[in-house]
């Protein structure tokens, strides 16, 4: 099984927001980045993978088995933190372990103790006193203490700090080190993905807009830069999103079409500028 | 370990901060059989105010956000289900076990002395009663959530006082199936317990339908 994670054709209907045929697969070993501006349908997405909302048609398969009918398998093996904290508040660490490890068979009760020690959280306190960092390296400790196979982060990022958000990207290039693990990381902070991730697939409007590896997406893009009247109005039309000021304007275009705007200066594109101006739509 | 049990070793653990307020909850209706040197009137309110305590773990898991702890743990919705009701049954039992011990005690230190059958009735009416208020309650939080469904909390007030209201109005002693059951214990206890099995059965059965269909 070389695909940790499979998502065919996934679809789920909200009143006022549609997820339409989003199809994916992360091979194991790597870093998926999930990408999308707000309510593109990343947390939808996520949550349909873990079951917990009911998909409309579609299919996902995770470590080769079915999200639904091999459910509690497939959550055996499966690891995911979220935005914010989902243990009760009111617990200390110690009896956070001691409720959560016992459904699971591999839990690893000197694991879990050293990697507390590690991250520097205070066992004896309570969760709701712990800052948003060190809830989120909580909920990564209980997921790597029954070796979870495959991590699901759903925006881990949002609220840390550089400091805490440099730490989680190093524990997640140690955790796929060994080549046995894999990691789907949603998030709007590309700046993350650019330096973690190997694969990305963005999401834009409920619509899979790319899937693949990070470099073919980074380099499907370029940014051009010119200044007011250097663009010919038949271009306009090869701008995938622009933004104009007084004295020019950038935009992205599709690598394939660079030869039509060798006399403007041109630039990579980063993951930030592709989904800033895929999202302009052309200004 | 089997999943209902861990579910409720969850749960368990969800309302141990709050343990004191429950075990302080125990010692009022105490107060009220000594009050009201009556066994019977002890146990019902224990009963009762336990039954009360039911929407703990509902309110602590909402507080918390814990139903995506629960969309990610290893367990089926059936058995996080079957996992409440066992943790809310062992609650109700224990308070029943405190008060079917401590009450009498404290009646015969009172000098009321309490005799076999009375203790007989109490169980019966205390096992009837929380399992009356829990099967409504219990379902009734799933669909509603602890906030949206605090009004599910008094039911077993309402439940207590309609039941007073009943045996006083309609002269329920008379009845001749209720006059049966109370000449023959045996079969009084056999159909306490079949009543509560079924009404069980079918609140875990429409509270299992609610959280499967619930998208968190």
């Amino acid at each position: 099984m070389d695909n940790y994670l499979e998502v065919s054709n996934l679809s789920k209907t909200f009143p006022g927001f549609q997820l339409q045929n989003i199809s994916f697969s992360l091979p194991k070993g790597y870093i998926m980045g999930l990408i999308g501006p707000n309510g593109s349908g990343k947390t939808t997405t996520i949550k349909l993978i873990l079951n917990m909302l009911k998909r409309d048609s579609g299919e996902v398969k995770l470590m080769g088995l079915d999200n639904i009918s091999d459910e509690k398998t497939v959550k055996s093996n499966l690891g995911v933190v979220f935005d914010s904290n989902y243990l009760c508040e009111e617990w200390t660490v110690a009896q956070a372990e001691a409720a959560v490890s016992v459904f699971y068979k591999n839990w690893d009760k000197k694991k879990f103790s050293g990697l507390i020690k590690r991250f520097h959280i205070a066992s004896a306190k309570k969760i709701k006193e712990l800052s948003k960092g060190m809830q989120m390296k909580l909920m990564v400790a209980c997921a790597f203490s029954y070796d979870a196979k495959l991590l699901i982060l759903d925006e881990p990022t949002g609220g840390l700090d550089p400091v805490s958000r440099d730490e989680l990207l190093e524990i997640l290039a140690e955790y796929i080190e060994d080549g046995e693990h894999g990691v789907l990381f949603s998030t709007h902070i590309t700046a993350d993905l650019e330096r973690a991730a190997d694969y990305i697939t963005y999401i834009s409007y409920g619509e899979l807009f790319f899937s693949g590896s990070k470099d073919e997406f980074v380099d499907m893009f370029r940014i051009v830069k010119g200044g007011r009247g250097e663009l010919a109005s038949d271009l306009d039309g090869k701008l995938i999103g622009a933004r104009k000021f007084s004295t020019g304007f950038e935009a992205l275009i599709k690598s394939e079409d660079l030869k039509l705007f060798g006399h403007l200066d041109v630039e990579p594109a980063t993951i930030d500028d592709i989904v800033v101006f895929t999202n302009r739509e052309g200004d | 370990m089997n999943d209902t049990l861990k579910a409720a070793r969850l749960d368990l653990a969800l309302i141990r901060p709050y343990m004191r307020n429950i075990c302080f909850t125990m010692a009022i209706p105490v107060a009220f059989a000594a009050i009201n040197r009556s066994l019977v009137t002890g146990v019902s309110f224990a009963m009762c105010f336990i039954a009360m305590t039911a929407g703990y773990t509902f309110s602590v898991s909402e507080k918390s956000s814990m139903d995506r702890l629960y969309g990610i743990l290893p367990i089926s919705k059936k058995n996080l289900v079957l996992g409440r009701y066992l943790y809310t049954c062992s609650m109700g039992l224990l308070a029943f076990m405190f008060s079917i011990i401590v009450h009498p005690i404290v009646l015969r230190a009172l000098g009321t002395i309490v005799q076999p059958a009375d203790i007989c009735l109490a169980a019966i009416l205390g096992i009837l009663m929380f399992t009356l208020y829990t099967v409504f309650q219990l379902p009734g939080y799933y669909k509603f959530g602890s906030i949206n469904g605090r009004i599910f909390m008094y039911i077993p007030i309402v439940g207590f006082l309609a039941i007073l209201l009943f045996v006083s109005e309609l002269n329920i002693t008379n009845n001749p199936v209720i006059a049966a059951l109370a000449g023959n214990p045996i079969a009084a206890i056999i159909a306490t317990m079949l009543v509560c099995v079924i009404a069980y059965l079918l609140s875990i059965t429409v509270s299992v339908k609610i959280i499967r269909s619930k998208e968190v």
